[in-house]
């Protein structure tokens, strides 16, 4: 701020209306603007490479966490119509609306391990967003974590950490039938799973384990078929 | 001299000390209760959003002094808002570029500084009357006393709702945390017990000083001082 600005002390402002003043009001609301315009879009050429390079490096350690032993990442994302493309970077947002991403994970000798698989359902406060592992090979889910959630803490919320609500996804059976699920995930109450495709729910937190599952259950009816189909051009990474 | 005179008159030149203790916007003058309530469910948060809205106050503050003259009356708020909404969104970046998890917790609530009445109450009542120093400096200590209230009600929360203390787990295996205190209703209690104290403690240095005030009076024919 230049010091031509900054006023004598002891001046007061006689703050008063007038016809006039209305050219003066304009021009400072315009000039402030301008100056604030400038000050937003210059943190954001500053901080964008940052911001970016955070997100990736989040996503990677998630999807490491999920598919342990992986070496190399690549991001892909399937528009609504069912076409694969590869994404430029970990963090290069899907291009259509409605376009979902996933992670497929390579190891040491290039050979994919599995995907990650980016899923979200409306739980009971809000919107779980969350990461599931799938093995093409088994066709079975491997893995969940959620990402973000804003379920009640203590109950909701035990979908993150509960070991007994995680161990369901150790081997969640997801095998197709003609491009379709052989059998829906489904959600069961606390104690009474029966077959691999049965998440045990927690207790005193069925709507937020309803909601796990129904994630799961989109994501095995309308993702895996196209990782399938194309799983000749994920393994060879393009 | 009773102390609450001595201190009136540091608070009028130090504006830092006036708004970290004198005038605790939090406590004294209970501003901005939304984000108290709200995202003081863990003490990493409440320290976050506290830094983040001292932030936006400073440089605020700064912007909107340094014009101050410029401002005609009927415009001020909106200008106001214009430069308060400007900093938010560098803090937004900046919070983003720092920590994403931190960004993740704190969710809708750094948008929402813009609306923090605290905010705009001390651009209106100091900000838009004062120097730029002095200004930034009332924001500096509105800011840390804002954080400081946050950082009470986020301990007691998170140390009872979570029995974690910044995530490190204080109580061993066997306790078993209070919950409500991480829900909604658990702020407002904690909130309470926290205004209840203070007023406590208000009232208990008010009458000491009273009684001070009136002692050397009774005492000054017989006591001979040097």
């Amino acid at each position: 701020m230049s010091d031509a600005l900054i006023p004598a002390p002891g001046q007061q402002n006689p703050h008063a209306p007038s016809a006039a003043n209305s050219f003066r009001m304009v021009r400072l609301l315009g000039t402030v603007s301008l100056m604030c315009g400038v000050l937003i879009v210059g943190t954001n050429l500053v901080t964008r490479e940052r911001i970016r390079t955070n997100q990736e490096t989040i996503m990677r350690d998630s999807v490491a966490e999920l598919l342990p032993g992986v070496k190399k990442q690549l991001a892909y994302s399937i528009a609504p119509d069912g076409s694969l493309t590869l994404l430029n970077g970990m963090s290069g947002s899907a291009s259509e609306p409605g376009a979902q991403r996933f992670f497929a994970g390579y190891d040491a000798t290039g050979k994919l391990t599995g995907v990650v698989i980016e899923a979200g359902e409306r739980g009971y406060a809000d919107v779980i967003s969350a990461l599931c592992s799938y093995s093409p090979a088994t066709q079975t889910i491997t893995g969940f974590k959620v990402v973000d959630m804003r379920e009640t803490p203590g109950l909701g919320d035990r979908v993150r950490s509960d070991p007994n609500f995680l161990d369901n996804f150790r081997q969640l059976d997801a095998r197709l039938e003609n491009g379709k699920p052989a059998h829906p995930i489904t959600t069961v109450k606390h104690g009474t799973k029966k077959n691999p495709w049965e998440i045990d729910a927690i207790s005193g937190a069925t709507i937020s384990s309803r909601a796990v599952g129904r994630m799961l259950q989109k994501t095995v009816e309308h993702i895996t078929p196209v990782i399938l189909k194309n799983l000749d051009r994920i393994e060879r990474g393009q | 001299m009773s102390e609450t005179q001595t201190s009136a008159i540091t608070a009028e030149s130090n504006p830092f000390r006036n708004g970290l203790w004198r005038q605790n916007p939090v406590f004294v003058m209970v501003l901005g209760m939304c984000p108290t309530l709200a995202i003081t469910n863990s003490v990493r948060n409440a320290i976050s959003m506290g830094l983040a809205t001292t932030f936006v106050m400073v440089a605020s503050y700064g912007m909107i002094s340094a014009i101050r003259k410029l401002i005609p009356k009927q415009v001020r708020i909106a200008t106001f808002i214009a430069v308060i909404a400007c900093a938010v969104t560098v803090v937004d970046f900046l919070v983003k570029a720092i920590s994403i998890p931190v960004y993740l917790a704190l969710g809708a609530y750094i948008p929402l500084i813009v609306s923090n009445c605290l905010t705009l109450e001390r651009a209106e009542a100091y900000a838009c009357k004062q120097p730029v120093l002095k200004s930034m400096l009332d924001g500096l200590g509105m800011g840390l006393g804002f954080a400081f209230a946050l950082t009470c009600l986020g301990m007691v929360r998170e140390v009872l709702g979570a029995g974690t203390f910044l995530g490190v787990p204080i109580f061993g295996a066997h306790f078993e945390p209070w919950v409500l205190f991480l829900l909604p209703p658990g702020g407002f209690i904690s909130l309470a017990m926290w205004l209840l104290s203070f007023a406590w403690w208000k009232e208990r240095s008010l009458k000491k000083a009273e009684q001070e005030a009136a002692a050397p009076q009774l005492a000054a024919p017989v006591e001979v001082r040097s």
